[in-house]
């Protein structure tokens, strides 16, 4: 009977190339499906991704804004709105880092580990679950943004602005899945954060214009990630030519994934004692 | 196929084995087999290198030295293919705390890639057969330790996998649970399943084992049956129950004795008397003699306690050992 077992088995030998992107992509959907509900379980999750957007857009409106907009000569909230959706989106990549971090911990990612599935499907269900509460986020934010008086310059605009918000967002939790992947303890993951996320996003044009900023920083400013995305965004939620910085941040977003895409694979593929 | 038939009862086979991190040897040099329907138990305390062992067979772990097949497909080199016959349960695996029991099991099932109707199926079989009924639909962070560990087992079977590894299942489970554990290992082993059992009870593995490897410092230091490892001991127990009162008069009479256990509490005496009754008759002729009242006696086979004693000097229980 146990040899039965053992003989029926069909696929015995080691996959072949495009049986191995099939198998990848079938994994992908059940992890995708399993990370689904442990999203809708726990609301808190989303919230938490939303708050961080609600906290600056309130601050930074009604507090810096008039300071910030009578010096630059703009409209602040028009300004600032876009820089937002982005923070929220990169919000959705840290909380990529944080769940993964807490499935290593868990034991459930050895589970997998010895199933006969694909380990890139572990990384890539959890970042498309989380790609699809950051869209729900963004919605929330820019909802919110509505009711302080914000306007989208048109339905496209704000459908286009929310796409690439989240494209980034995506490249970031890819980012966000290998320090995971290094580092194995939430607590730790949470601390690190701080490092790469904070600098990026304040020493961005995500809440005031590169011109009020020091000469010495302005470069890094101008062409780091968040900046192209927060001017790119920008311009498709205002409704002001953006092709360039659209095509700088697609940039961004393949150069994530094509960096941290890999190794983050190959840090969870490595031993963790 | 040639191959196929001599592999059809060893199930597993672990040549050589060998781990280390860094300078640190944890599995060195280990080597068994499991047939089809057989447990064998890997018995040590914590840091034997039992964990080790069970993570490089299900392909968590590389493998530093020697070799290990399943069903006659090489762990290193064919790890897709071992990872389609083998089920891991205990502390190397887990399951997800946020997803009920029913959601766990399909989410395991649709990665095994079993098709729809078998998986929904057998599905339902196991959480009938393992009586999870009543909490099959509770999300698992819910779930007392049984029944969570219950869960981690029965999530090691969805495939019908015909190797099992158990790495330490029933570790804080209450003496109910455990029972009924024990129960289903022997109905999985009674099936053809070959298991690995990794456990620092001895209890346990007398119970399961077809065969125990006592594991220490990552080397095997004995193995065996349970009957044969006792037997290989050589020395019966005489155990003798005087009265508390008469305990330090009765140590005085029976002298030095290599072995002796005197338990102060239970006011009794254990004399490994080998297996030469007149020995015990002497022994018991003497304490009469000498005034003792003796209220209880009996001839026992050592345990495996008594096994573990003499070949590591310490004992297995867990709590004494947990280094």
């Amino acid at each position: 009977m146990t040899t039965q077992n053992v003989t029926d088995r069909s696929v015995l030998t080691e996959l072949t190339i495009p049986a191995r992107i099939r198998r990848a992509a079938v994994d992908t959907n059940t992890v995708l499906w399993r990370d689904t509900i442990r999203t809708l379980r726990q609301p808190d999750l989303l919230a938490f991704s939303v708050v961080m957007g609600v906290f600056f857009l309130v601050l930074f409106n009604y507090v810096f804004g008039g300071s910030i907009g009578a010096g630059a000569g703009i409209d602040y909230l028009g300004f600032l709105v876009p820089g937002v959706l982005v923070i929220t989106a990169l919000q959705g990549a840290q909380q990529t880092s944080l769940g993964f971090a807490s499935d290593l911990t868990e034991g459930v990612t050895n589970r997998f580990r010895s199933l006969p599935m694909s380990q890139f499907a572990v990384i890539a269900g959890r970042t498309i679950a989380d790609a699809v509460r950051n869209i729900v986020g963004l919605i929330l934010v820019g909802l919110l943004a509505l009711i302080m008086g914000y306007r989208f310059a048109s339905v496209g605009g704000a459908v286009a602005a929310i796409a690439l918000a989240t494209g980034i967002g995506y490249g970031f939790s890819w980012l966000g899945a290998a320090i995971a992947a290094k580092v194995r303890q939430p607590d730790m993951v949470g601390m690190l954060s701080m490092f790469w996320l904070f600098p990026l996003m304040l020493a961005s044009t995500a809440f005031a214009p590169v011109e009020t900023m020091p000469g010495w920083l302005q470069p890094f400013v101008r062409y780091q990630p968040i900046s192209v995305a927060a001017d790119a965004v920008r311009g498709l939620a205002n409704g002001m030519p953006a092709g360039s910085d659209v095509l700088l941040c697609l940039a961004w977003t393949a150069v994530l994934l094509v960096v941290f895409g890999p190794m983050s694979v190959r840090l969870y593929g490595a031993e963790s004692q | 196929m040639d191959t196929m038939s001599i592999t059809s009862t060893t199930i597993i086979q672990a040549k050589h084995l060998r781990k280390s991190y860094g300078d640190v040897a944890a599995v060195r040099d280990l080597s068994f087999t499991v047939k089809a329907g057989q447990v064998v138990g890997l018995l040590g305390p914590n840091g034997a290198g039992k964990t080790t062992l069970v993570n490089m067979l299900s392909t968590l772990l590389s493998i530093d030295g020697g070799s290990a097949s399943v069903a006659g497909y090489d762990v290193a080199t064919q790890p897709d293919a071992v990872r389609q016959l083998i089920g891991l349960a205990g502390q190397s695996a887990a399951i997800d705390e946020k997803l009920t029991a029913r959601e766990n099991l399909e989410l395991f099932g649709r990665l095994y890639k079993i098709p729809r109707v078998e998986r929904q199926q057998r599905i339902e079989q196991l959480i009938e057969r393992f009586d999870m009924t009543e909490f099959a639909d509770r999300v698992a962070e819910t779930y007392s330790g049984g029944q969570r560990r219950r869960l981690d087992v029965v999530a090691a079977l969805v495939s019908n996998p015909p190797a099992l590894f158990l790495d330490e299942p029933t570790t804080g489970l209450d003496p109910r649970s455990r029972a009924e554990l024990w129960a289903a290992v022997e109905q999985l082993a009674s099936r053809g399943t070959a298991i690995v059992l990794t456990t620092q009870y001895l209890d346990e593995a007398d119970r399961l084992a077809d065969e125990i490897l006592i594991i220490d410092r990552g080397s095997v230091i004995a193995s065996g049956t349970p009957e044969s490892l006792k037997r290989n001991l050589e020395r019966d127990v005489l155990e003798i129950h005087v009265g508390i009162e008469d305990l330090d008069a009765a140590c005085g009479l029976i002298g030095e004795v290599p072995g002796l256990a005197v338990d102060r509490d239970a006011g009794s005496i254990g004399i490994p008397v080998g297996e030469e009754v007149d020995r015990s008759l002497d022994m018991l002729r003497q304490l009469q003699d000498g005034g003792i009242s003796i209220l209880d006696f009996q001839l026992r086979r050592p345990t495996l306690d008594d096994v573990f004693m003499s070949l590591t000097g310490s004992p297995a229980t867990p709590e004494e050992v947990s280094a």
